[in-house]
């Protein structure tokens, strides 16, 4: 009994260490300047949404939201579509080359992007992609199929083979069964891959700043950059901002938290 | 019964296959052969050979980069791993766990660029919150301007690190503890050994596995980390928080060094591949089986 109060008041704690930064952060968006920078821990009198309102419509927070939905639902469909079409046929269908295909998704399960991303750079130079939605787009999709093909593929090999040949023998093309058979029952897989792209491609950085210049198509991390150093002296507003953007994940978070933690783990072990 | 069809197949692995080749495969190859050659990115490019390697074994920085980031690994796999097995091992034998399973994961949902530039503003020396507790235990002088001073700095990454990431070891670790069977504990608890015990001599070697793999994730993890490093310190304060991919972008699209980036950027990769190699070598010779 002792022992378990103990651990709670422990693990309490450190929850709280977890979320403390979180709420501070909160909070502070509703502070003057002058009193965040005098008391920076005292809590606020007033509560004034208008700070809100400036930095998502003034300082472009909304911008930057709107361009990482694009960026992240544009590469996620991309990624379910592409890497199950693959995964469907590198797991049931016999061809010429199959192996080699599997295998050369496998070395991309083990590139990490440091071993590409100087000649990807160029290459999007080269061809007038950079400062376009598909500079993104392209990239996020592309690092996402390895280990979605992976997920996807050892999904459907565990499942029963009776299946696929029952399709086929009722006369179904291997597209129709792809469409109408298998799409349907590998959704588990498709949630965890979902998840695990969409993440990888709401967080990302490096690319993002390399190759989006432009103010208008930032993401969220780049433009949350820019915006903290263009109000580098203007706290609370740096506070809204942030605020605006991690509270809707939270939101998100509590609602799906078995999934996405589920999705992200499941994801990282495999990968 | 349909046999299947070539166009099929092609119709449904191409796209797969195209986009990725385009973004991944042909700037991997590209970035290989890049890295034999001396390129500032205009004009062409002229044969270098091994020297862009030559050079960067002996360009200090690069060098200090790797030891940067050994201790950075290091830190992380004990706050982050160490301290997300603990965890895990609390949260397990708790009944009403929810809240801090819930609670600890937050973080690692957020951006890294996100919480970069709130933790820089926890570490401001003006308005910081850090410095603000401090003053307020009366322990004024152990405060610091955290990300400006050399010997602070690389430790203050750490800890922002072990702060989003022992949450998500956490969750890994929860959910292997939970899958165990519950036979051999009950068993074992019958026998009168004591929760702790336990722990470590009954559910630890049993989650030997996912052990590893989590190790595993924060060693290639670490050794690729940018994010952090680019927006709390980018490198600095004198190249004491340079990590590889840090120092790599910067000669790429700072000095315009195209051929030395590439080579830098190989060797890092390489790197990281050769310790996880060792790393699973070392894993298959020492795995005890345990039985359940």
């Amino acid at each position: 009994m002792i022992r378990r109060r103990f651990l709670h008041a422990l693990i309490g704690a450190y929850s709280l260490f977890a979320l403390l930064p979180l709420f501070w952060m909160f909070y502070s968006s509703f502070k003057s300047n002058a009193e965040i920078s005098q008391t920076p821990l005292s809590l606020p009198h007033s509560f004034d949404f208008r700070v809100f309102v400036d930095s998502w419509r003034v300082g472009g927070v909304g911008k930057y939201a709107l361009n990482s939905v694009i960026a992240t639902t544009a590469s996620t469909v991309l990624v379910l579509v592409t890497a199950s079409m693959a995964g469907f046929a590198l797991s049931r269908l016999r061809f010429p080359g199959s192996r080699a295909v599997f295998l050369l998704f496998t070395l991309g399960l083990l590139l990490p992007i440091q071993s590409y991303f100087i000649m990807q750079n160029q290459e999007f130079d080269y061809l007038n992609l950079k400062d376009t939605r598909w500079a993104l787009i392209i990239p996020y999709t592309a690092m996402g199929i390895p280990l979605a093909i992976w997920l996807i593929k050892s999904y459907i090999d565990s499942l029963p083979k009776e299946l696929f040949e029952a399709a086929r023998i009722d006369g179904s093309s291997d597209i129709q069964t792809y469409r109408f058979l298998m799409f349907p029952i590998i959704r588990p897989a498709l949630v965890t891959v979902g998840i695990f792209s969409a993440l990888g491609a709401w967080n990302e950085f490096l690319l993002a700043l390399l190759y989006v210049q432009d103010e208008s198509l930032k993401t969220i991390p780049t433009g949350l950059l820019s915006f903290s150093s263009k109000y580098a002296t203007d706290y609370r507003m740096l506070f809204a901002a942030l605020t605006m953007v991690t509270v809707p994940m939270i939101a998100l978070y509590v609602g799906f938290n078995r999934q996405i933690v589920a999705g992200i783990t499941q994801g990282a072990v495999k990968g | 019964m349909k046999p299947t069809s070539r166009l099929g197949v092609f119709i449904l692995v191409a796209p797969a296959v195209l986009i990725y080749c385009f973004a991944v495969i042909l700037p991997f190859i590209g970035t290989i052969a890049l890295s034999f050659l001396r390129w500032n990115g205009f004009g062409s490019p002229t044969w270098a050979g091994l020297g862009n390697y030559s050079r960067a074994l002996s360009d200090s920085i690069f060098r200090s980069t790797f030891s940067h980031v050994a201790i950075y690994i290091v830190a992380t796999l004990i706050l982050e791993v160490l301290l997300g097995l603990a965890l895990a091992g609390f949260i397990s034998s708790l009944k009403h766990s929810a809240f801090y399973r819930i609670a600890l994961f937050v973080p690692v949902m957020l951006p890294m660029v996100v919480i970069a530039v709130l933790w820089r503003a926890i570490f401001n020396s003006d308005y910081g919150i850090l410095n603000a507790i401090l003053a307020s235990l009366g322990l004024t002088k152990f405060q610091h301007i955290w990300l400006g001073d050399t010997k602070t700095a690389l430790f203050a990454i750490c800890f922002v690190s072990g702060w989003v990431f022992s949450g998500f070891y956490m969750a890994i670790f929860t959910a292997a503890l939970n899958r165990l069977p519950t036979d051999v504990i009950e068993s074992a608890r019958l026998d009168g050994s004591g929760e702790m015990s336990i722990f470590t001599k009954i559910k630890i070697p049993m989650i030997r596995q996912v052990t590893s793999v989590a190790i595993l994730i924060c060693i290639t993890g670490g050794l690729q980390g940018f994010d952090l490093f680019y927006v709390l310190t980018d490198g600095g304060p004198y190249h004491t928080t340079e990590v590889p991919t840090t120092f790599m972008v910067k000669s790429v699209f700072r000095d315009g060094e195209f051929g030395y980036g590439s080579a830098l950027s190989i060797i890092v990769s390489v790197a990281g591949l050769a310790m996880a190699y060792l790393f699973n070598l070392w894993q298959k010779r020492t795995r005890v089986d345990v039985e359940y």
